[in-house]
């Protein structure tokens, strides 16, 4: 049973999910059927340390780096236009091989080329990101980006963090202007 | 409230209450003409019931949950009462379609409004930049979703037009309209019930409408309507247009206070600018009177003073003229004011061209006057009146 989390809402994921090992994070939406644009949503991790900024580039996760360097983090790749059922983009965490040094995996929702194409998740039917256990399938955390996020561009889904041992994840469906680009600079990723 | 394109909202966070409501829809497209409908879909989205297109042909749904309305200074709307709609009801979807050439891009503005109790509650505003090749649009959704109601400012369309909008709806789209059956001419229908309305009998008979106090006039809103209507079938969306037809186009000569005259009319393609002078629009042709509506002119009372007057005419563009059987009936509305008829009588079958009314600027009054006079053609009314236009041939 998925916990719908307002914004600013906590789960523990040890708790919830006992032995939660891998998680994945899938985004999904269905494919434009009006003329137009083709919508292309694009789900990016930062793995960042206490400071909240990445030790390095690499530990952006998103379209163009698909792994961490040590492999705990994995993009399964960059989907153009919804096409497809499900998640049509996921990225997969295996929560064990994530460094100590990294503190929190901060979990982003963007669309591409928004602002050329003048477009938000409210025009996009049934987008929607979550957070699922891999090792049953149970879905834990789910937003509904078309409903609860019409009018944003880009948003920060949430974190899993490190709490006394366990990992928590902290929903916080914030809206966030200026895209991905931002939000890389935001986390200390130099963005050309 | 002002919603964006994409925007989504709970109905009952817009209109108090959050069942029943009026959308107002307008657009200002000039040389465009669209149909606006408004498609109750199922789980699926799709049209599985035909009786929940709303549409001039079929301006109510079996349940009463849809209708037909116009929002004063709207081009049309629908109300909608949700607590009607059945169960298999999951979506109701407005949509705008082109008829004739053009593309969307070509609005210069439009808007789709919600209307509560009180008033306007929340807008939707569009300009042709928001579309591209787009010939028929989804402009704005109501529908249900874990068992509320909520709405989406839409605004995505399809170059395809109405045939591509009707696919996404699951329907199809008949290649030609099948000959309809013969039957008897039905009887004129029997002149209404008068309720609240001034009926203008007499040739020359006139009544003023007085300014109200603020200025303007609101919307001043002439209808035309008649029964034609030998084996009249209902027109489908897409159907054709019938042989035995009279195509009745309604039309005014118009002088501004400037001195600008000109006419407004289907023939030419000159349907003038309600926003903007002459401040008058006809917003339907109708070629087969089958409209229930029939055909509207518009002017905007707002910008009356600008107004000199306006001669009110009906045309015969196609088919005898046979005003006897036409049947026609002139109807003007202004808001809180009662209604106004003129019937085309006294009629002169031979001559195509009607005189209906004459609407005069009297000091900031409208002065409407019967006039019901037969022409042969638009020069010999122009000299009646003493308009002073130059005329040539034109075609629709």
């Amino acid at each position: 049973m998925a916990i719908n989390l307002g914004k600013g809402g906590n789960v523990n994921l040890s708790k919830e999910a006992p032995n939660l090992e891998n998680v994945l994070i899938g985004l999904g939406w269905d494919a434009r059927a009006t003329d137009g644009q083709d919508f292309d949503l694009d789900a990016s991790l930062f793995m960042v340390k206490e400071d909240g900024k990445v030790p390095g580039d690499t530990y952006f996760i998103f379209y163009n780096q698909k792994t961490s360097p040590e492999g705990s983090v994995e993009h399964t790749g960059d989907n153009l236009t919804g096409e497809g059922e499900g998640d049509d983009e996921s990225v997969k965490v295996t929560l064990s091989k994530v460094p100590a040094e990294i503190q929190r995996l901060v979990i982003v929702v963007t669309i591409h080329d928004a602002e050329a194409r003048k477009q938000n998740f409210g025009q996009v039917s049934n987008a929607f990101v979550r957070i699922v256990n891999r090792d049953n399938n149970q879905e834990v955390v789910r937003f509904d980006l078309s409903e609860d996020y019409s009018t944003e561009t880009a948003m920060i889904f949430g974190e899993i963090y490190r709490h006394s041992g366990d990992w928590k994840f902290k929903a916080v469906g914030q809206g966030y202007a200026g895209g991905l680009h931002a939000l890389a600079l935001q986390h200390g990723v130099n963005v050309g | 409230m002002n919603l964006t394109r994409g925007q989504r909202a709970k109905i009952a966070d817009l209109v108090p209450g959050g069942q029943s409501l009026i959308l107002g829809v307008a657009a200002e497209a000039p040389g465009l003409v669209i149909d606006f409908a408004c498609f109750g879909l199922d789980a699926q989205g799709k049209l599985s019931d035909e009786r929940y297109m709303t549409f001039f042909n079929q301006p109510t749904t079996p349940c009463g949950g849809v209708r037909l309305e116009t929002p004063p200074g709207d081009t049309t709307g629908f109300a909608i009462d949700l607590g009607k709609l059945p169960a298999t009801i999951e979506r109701l979807t407005i949509t705008a379609a082109l008829d004739g050439a053009g593309t969307m891009s070509q609005i210069s503005r439009g808007h789709i409004r919600f209307m509560g109790a009180s008033g306007e509650v929340a807008r939707f505003a569009f300009t042709g930049a928001d579309f591209a090749s787009e010939r028929a649009l989804m402009l704005l959704e109501i529908y249900r979703k874990d068992g509320i109601w909520r709405t989406c400012a839409l605004g995505q369309g399809f170059n395809g037009g109405l045939d591509a909008l009707v696919k996404h709806f699951g329907g199809t789209v008949a290649e030609a309209a099948p000959e309809p059956p013969k039957s008897a001419p039905p009887k004129p229908p029997a002149p209404p019930v008068n309720l609240s309305k001034i009926t203008l009998e007499k040739r020359g008979n006139s009544v003023s409408l007085d300014k109200k106090s603020g200025g303007g006039h609101g919307e001043i809103l002439i209808n035309l309507n008649w029964t034609m209507r030998a084996g009249a079938v209902k027109k489908g969306f897409f159907g054709g247009t019938q042989s035995n037809a009279i195509d009745l186009d309604l039309g005014c000569l118009f002088e501004l206070r400037d001195g600008t005259k000109s006419v407004v009319q289907a023939l030419g393609n000159t349907f003038g600018n309600f926003f903007g002078p002459p401040y008058i629009m006809l917003d339907a042709d109708d070629r087969t009177g089958t409209r229930s509506e029939g055909e509207n002119l518009r002017i905007n009372g707002k910008h009356w003073d600008e107004i000199k007057r306006v001669l009110v005419f009906a045309f015969i563009y196609e088919g005898t003229p046979n005003w006897a059987e036409a049947n026609a009936l002139i109807n003007l509305k202004t808001p809180d004011q009662p209604e106004i008829e003129v019937r085309l009588d006294s009629q002169n079958n031979s001559l195509p061209m009607c005189a209906i009314a004459l609407l005069e600027n009297d000091g900031g009054s409208v002065r409407i006057t019967k006039l019901v006079d037969y022409y042969r053609a638009h020069p010999d009314v122009d000299r009646a009146y003493h308009w002073g236009l130059e005329w040539v041939r034109g075609r629709k």
